[in-house]
């Protein structure tokens, strides 16, 4: 008779996981526990963690995860610059193109990291950094606006998210997130070192970069700005660094980039007469 | 006299349906895909606000014109909205259903976070991270704030309007 409603129960609890009710699977859980099979109680339980932990990353889930990550960038790269109004300015830049990205319902932060090296980086959540480095490149508003457009698209297409999920299942992590995080706070801490090294030392796919650079030219153009500004700044890189994979290890080289945007240009019918806000963008140049 | 009326009513009947087939052929559904958008009497960022609308929302089209595209609100409102804050496809939202289903079985743990994370600072999953890995006060102190900043809508649309961006094109 016992094994009868345990096995009813556990089918509950797994229909009800599949089917995603909460509120079935807890009332199966607390049933278990009542005609007092704690064990059964915690296998029904774990049925759901297990289908859960098998399900994207949700938001509260992705902010962990990107304010850890935020924390590596800034420790690694020496800080952040510190002044207020320059800081704002890149953040308006940022808000206007992601106000009508793909994912404008999240929160976007904007920081210039305080590094001479040519870079910029996207944490999950909405933690976007540009060195002072590449802010030195950019002669337009236009570029910057491509610049964050770029970091942006890693946001919208969860790319760094991709990456923590694959090492999940690799590593046979079942378990959902932020029950995962608080119970096994080193292993959480092995998954967050994994996607640093791979964000900021082994880069991520090379498709993936070009889907950002895509999709950022795309995000810039959506809001007015000129689209070929970003080609004008990949090149002036690709002149300033040549294609050498050993100094840009993290992206793609400059010629298949530049190429790449171009023929988004192109078949998206992206409007070439937008603005470059040339000098709106000196105002603050001197600053960086 | 009887046949003839009958004709006449069969044609009316064919008519009113091709218009129908027409109207349906043209109806246009397109979603707001902006954090803010507006919809104004008229086709220039300088025209009036009739409504404000919400990330997401349906809107049918009634027209278009260069940048702007006239819409009907699922509440019956009518006004125009610029092209770029909208979308063809229904947007996903920040979460997916996968992602929300997912939330919703971890029950408890998240809520904890959730409570939390409106508030300033880092959450508490991150601020382990941070013991774990012996980030600097100094480091902590950058993500809290970064966090926690925030420009308002408002001061986003001056912006725009004040390099010509967006609707606010010249």
């Amino acid at each position: 008779m016992r094994s009868k409603i345990s096995t009813v129960l556990g089918l509950l609890a797994f229909v009800a996981a599949l089917g995603g009710c909460a509120e079935v699977q807890r009332a199966a859980e607390d049933a278990a526990r009542q005609s007092g099979n704690e064990r059964l109680a915690g296998v029904i339980r774990g049925t759901g963690t297990l289908v859960a932990g098998l399900l994207p990353i949700g938001y509260e889930e992705e902010s962990s995860i990107g304010q850890a990550i935020a924390l590596q960038v800034v420790a690694r790269y020496g800080g952040v610059v510190e002044d207020p109004a320059l800081t704002r300015y890149v953040n308006l830049v940022g808000r206007a193109v992601a106000n009508t990205c793909d994912r404008p319902d999240i929160p976007y932060r904007f920081a210039i990291l305080n590094h001479e090296s040519i870079n910029a980086f996207a944490a999950p959540a909405g933690y976007i950094f540009v060195t002072r480095g590449l802010l030195k490149q950019v002669r337009n508003e236009a570029e910057l606006a491509a610049v964050l457009g770029h970091e942006i698209a890693h946001v919208t297409e969860k790319h760094i998210l991709q990456v923590i999920q694959r090492s999940k299942q690799i590593a046979g992590v079942t378990e959902a997130g932020l029950a995962y995080a608080n119970q096994n706070p080193a292993a959480f801490k092995n998954l967050i070192d994994g996607a640093v090294k791979k964000l900021l030392d082994e880069g991520l796919d090379q498709s993936k970069e070009i889907e950002a650079d895509q999709l950022g030219d795309v995000f810039a153009a959506r809001v007015g700005y000129d689209p070929l500004a970003y080609v004008t700044l990949l090149t002036r890189l690709r002149d300033l660094k040549g294609d050498d994979r050993a100094f840009f290890k993290t992206h793609p080289n400059f010629s298949s980039r530049i190429e790449a945007v171009r023929k988004t240009i192109q078949t998206e019918g992206l409007k070439t007469n937008g603005v470059l806000l040339a000098d709106r963008f000196a105002k603050w140049s001197k600053r960086i | 006299m009887k046949r003839r009326r009958t004709w006449w009513a069969l044609q009316g009947l064919i008519v009113g349906a091709a218009l129908v087939c027409v109207t349906a052929a043209f109806a246009e559904t397109v979603y707001v895909q902006a954090r803010t958008a507006q919809l104004r009497s008229g086709k220039t960022s300088l025209d009036p606000v009739v409504a404000n609308l919400r990330y997401g929302d349906q809107l049918e089209v009634v027209k278009k014109e260069g940048n702007w595209l006239q819409v009907k609100t699922e509440g019956g409102a009518q006004g125009w909205i610029y092209t770029g804050k909208t979308s063809k496809t229904k947007p996903g939202g920040g979460d997916s259903g996968l992602a929300q289903l997912g939330r919703s079985m971890r029950g408890s743990e998240a809520s904890a976070v959730t409570a939390s994370a409106g508030a300033r600072g880092l959450d508490k999953v991150s601020e382990g991270y941070a013991n774990r890995a012996g980030i600097s006060p100094k480091d902590r102190d950058t993500v809290d704030r970064m966090t926690a900043y925030q420009i308002p809508d408002q001061e986003v649309e001056e912006f725009l309007k004040e390099g010509g961006l967006g609707e606010y094109a010249k």
